[in-house]
């Protein structure tokens, strides 16, 4: 009985040792550091820029009140919660306690006023400015409590957006955040060599536990993309952030990971519907049919994306993939509507197709369509256009006819007039008043419908039966600004519902 | 004239008679030929085949097809028409406006020469590339723009080489004795003087189109060029670069192009200038005194 029992003993012990010895066993650890490749430099070190070009860094040296989770589920992040009023005008915000910037300052209700008082400020707020438009004001309850109001009942998607896009600034930083980062994030700046590398170092104090996994990580600035993905095959570089369709799509096809982000950008024919034929809504509405998306997608993206009429990237509420299918490449349509526009051969061609010749994707696409309207009898010109040129063509509405991207399609559906052609006021393309006051009627109806989901949907029914019409963009298809691809050794990606690239839980196994 | 026409003749056999000029002439001439029946033989720049991009050369497309299915071999062929008319074009202009300043400016002298060779000097400053990025900021971007661009680039070249001739032949007896004759300054400038200095004008506007090609090609690679779908070798290189790896014909192709016409350009030129200035002539007779 005794030896049984010592048995019996021995093998409980083993058992136990054994368990313990699993559950001891050590964290999977990284290589010390990681080497990411970028094709731009970044313009500043302002969160609340949103431009692409800083897209590898915001979310490394900055942290969000939320995040959104890839299919969209907001969830805790600066703010350990949120709690919406019964009647949505207003959100009570409770801030995490053990959070502290890169500086040692503390983040508490206060930053994140200050944070706001900068959003708000249009010379300072930037991106974020626009999307500050619903918030009337805020009320700092306690150190880690702080309350915002809002002009009018929000819907809740549209409350998380807000506080999804806000990066938090240590207010001793803000202003000079552009030249000095001052954030609390995973990352704290090294080194930066303007034009060349910037070099990123751990945050030790960092809030999320074991985060983040590599220590060091230097971003490198290659002027081409075929050098990028030059160094990540030689083993020059682990991960290439921002890099052509094209690129990923060979890197692919040689079985490099590719990972596209729940954040794409749409391509939009965007229309000046105040100049020439494109005054007439008919004319207009055939290019609802002669754009040949799935030609688009595939000479100016390698296939990369998804074809869209509407301008909804798949995980927006708006998306409705039965308009993808109503409105395809339908030459026979278009010819109907352009016959009933009543417009000459001659006046139908009398406009120009600005290009962005700094773009390869736009140099294709527009080419492609320019085949595709004289197959129709419409022969018109390309205008190549590029740097401030372009820039000042496009926010002052000097131009027919243009391809550019819409960002926030992923979003709350009236975020979308964030974007310069589908401004509901001050459109720098279409004017004041609005010429198509049913499309900001829809815009209205989207951002006050707080009701029940059917109410909802048919609020966003509505707007995407008023693009169709108004017609003053066409969408083509999505496409990823932030792609990444990795080493066949790195894992762990977090993917950002803005496509921003977040190294904290990134690395290379040992 | 047909004093002239003979003359002309001679030097053409002497050239000829170069075997790299000969054959530099000769890849010029089938090129030429190509890019004006380019119609005739059936190329098609233009048309595009999505479903076909980025192919390898194959029986239908013999250099392969471009980003959205083209055939590359047709628009090397229209390109080639394009620097060709560009580069003619360029040079035309350049020559006729700046051989009449350099007639003028070493014909008269004085203050007209010293204005407008300053004028000359602060264009010549300038490094090509520049002063057409310049003029196309200015013009737009055409196939007219970038023809114009390129041919003033070449104006200060003309009228240096213009007034040295003139400066050389303007004490000569013949044209002492033409104005003794009572002869007008337009008359002894254009009528005596520059058909005796057509030797030197006539290599610089060999040399230089070899020039204006590449320039026209550089402003094309640089995106500032001859729009698309206009064919271009500078264009095909710079959209070509983006598909190295997928398709290296589409920028190989057109590269090796142009290299090649602007190699058989400064072969020409540099055989007509050593006929011109006798060197060969120098050359074989001292191989006769040995």
């Amino acid at each position: 009985m005794t030896h049984r029992f010592s048995i019996v003993r021995r093998i409980a012990g083993a058992l136990a040792l054994g368990t313990s010895l699993a559950l001891a066993a050590p964290a999977p650890t990284y290589a010390q550091a990681l080497r990411v490749a970028v094709i731009a430099d970044i313009a500043n070190f302002d969160p609340h820029q949103f431009s692409s070009v800083n897209a590898s860094l915001i979310k490394n040296l900055y942290d969000s009140l939320l995040e959104y989770t890839p299919d969209g589920k907001a969830i805790p992040s600066l703010a350990e919660s949120w709690q919406i009023a019964p009647d949505a005008k207003s959100v009570t915000l409770t801030l995490r306690k053990d959070v502290k910037f890169h500086s040692g300052g503390a983040f508490n209700a206060e930053a994140v006023a200050a944070n706001f008082k900068k959003a708000a400020d249009p010379k300072l707020g930037k991106n974020v400015f626009a999307t500050m438009g619903i918030v009337d004001n805020w009320q700092v309850v306690d150190a880690n409590t702080i309350k915002v109001n809002f002009k009018t009942p929000v819907p809740e998607r549209q409350i998380t957006d807000l506080f999804q896009f806000i990066s938090i600034i240590d207010p001793a930083g803000i202003d000079t955040v552009e030249q000095k980062p001052a954030g609390s994030g995973a990352y704290m700046l090294g080194e930066r060599v303007v034009g060349q590398r910037i070099k990123l170092v751990a945050n030790p104090n960092y809030w999320r536990k074991n985060e983040p996994v590599t220590k060091d990580v230097e971003i490198t600035v290659f002027a081409q993309d075929a050098a990028a993905t030059a160094a990540l095959e030689s083993g020059g570089a682990d991960v290439i952030y921002g890099g052509t369709a094209r690129s990923a799509a060979r890197l692919k096809s040689a079985d490099y990971p590719v990972l596209s982000g729940p954040g794409p950008l749409v391509q939009v024919f965007r229309i000046n519907a105040t100049r020439g034929p494109f005054k007439n809504a008919k004319f207009r509405q055939a290019f609802n049919y002669l754009m040949d998306r799935e030609n688009i997608l595939k000479a100016g993206y390698a296939g990369l994306g998804e074809v869209v009429a509407l301008p909804w990237a798949p995980s927006s509420p708006a998306f409705d993939a039965s308009y993808t299918k109503t409105y395809a490449f339908n030459l026979d349509k278009a010819k109907e509507l352009l016959a009933a526009s009543g417009l000459s051969a001659a006046d139908q061609s009398a406009w120009k197709l600005v290009v962005n010749s700094g773009s390869q994707p736009d140099v294709v696409i527009s080419q492609l369509v320019q085949a595709t309207l004289k197959k129709v009898g419409i022969n018109i010109e390309l205008d190549m256009k590029e740097g401030s040129d372009l820039v000042d063509t496009m926010l002052q509405g000097r131009f027919d006819a243009l391809f550019g991207g819409v960002g926030n399609i992923q979003k709350f559906p009236s975020r979308l007039a964030t974007n310069s052609i589908y401004r509901t006021v001050n459109n720098p393309v279409l004017g004041n008043p609005h010429p198509f006051p049913e499309y900001v009627a829809a815009i209205s109806r989207v951002d006050t419908t707080v009701g029940s989901p059917a109410e909802v949907k048919a609020a966003y029914d509505g707007l995407n039966k008023v693009l169709i019409e108004t017609a003053f963009g066409i969408p083509t298809n999505t496409y990823d600004q932030g792609i990444i691809v990795t080493g066949k050794n790195v894992t762990g990606f977090t993917l950002d519902m803005d496509n921003m690239l977040v190294l904290r839980t990134t690395g290379i196994k040992k | 004239m047909s004093g002239a026409l003979v003359a002309a003749a001679r030097v053409g056999r002497r050239v000829i008679a170069k075997p790299g000029a000969a054959l530099s002439i000769a890849f010029l001439a089938g090129l030429s030929t190509l890019a004006a029946c380019a119609g005739l033989l059936g190329f098609d720049p233009l048309t595009q085949d999505v479903i076909r991009m980025l192919e390898g050369p194959s029986r239908d497309f013999l250099f392969g097809t471009d980003e959205l299915g083209r055939d590359i071999l047709a628009r090397v062929i229209y390109g080639a028409r394009t620097s060709l008319v560009t580069a003619a074009g360029a040079v035309l202009l350049a020559a006729s406006i700046g051989v009449p300043i350099g007639l003028m400016a070493g014909f008269f002298g004085g203050w007209r020469d010293v204005v407008l060779m300053r004028i000359v000097d602060l264009l010549l400053a300038l490094p090509g590339i520049m002063l057409a990025l310049a003029m196309i900021a200015v013009l737009g971007r055409s196939q007219a723009a970038a023809l114009v661009a390129v041919g003033i680039t070449g104006v200060p070249t003309f009228a240096r080489v213009a007034r040295a001739q003139v400066l050389t032949l303007r004490r000569r007896d013949f044209v002492t004795a033409v104005e003794a004759f009572g002869a007008t300054s337009s008359y002894s400038m254009f009528r005596t003087i520059l058909p005796n200095s057509w030797s030197p004008i006539l290599t610089q506007m060999v040399v230089l189109s070899s020039v204006a090609i590449l320039l026209e090609a550089a402003l094309s690679f640089l995106g500032v060029g001859i729009p698309p779908p206009t064919p271009s070798w500078g264009e095909m290189l710079r959209t070509g670069k983006e598909y190295l790896h997928d398709a290296p014909t589409f920028a190989v192709l057109p590269g090796l192009a142009l290299t090649l016409t602007i190699l058989a350009f400064d072969t020409i030129g540099r055989a007509l200038s050593t006929v011109i200035e006798g060197r060969d002539t120098v050359i074989a007779a001292r191989s006769d005194e040995r």
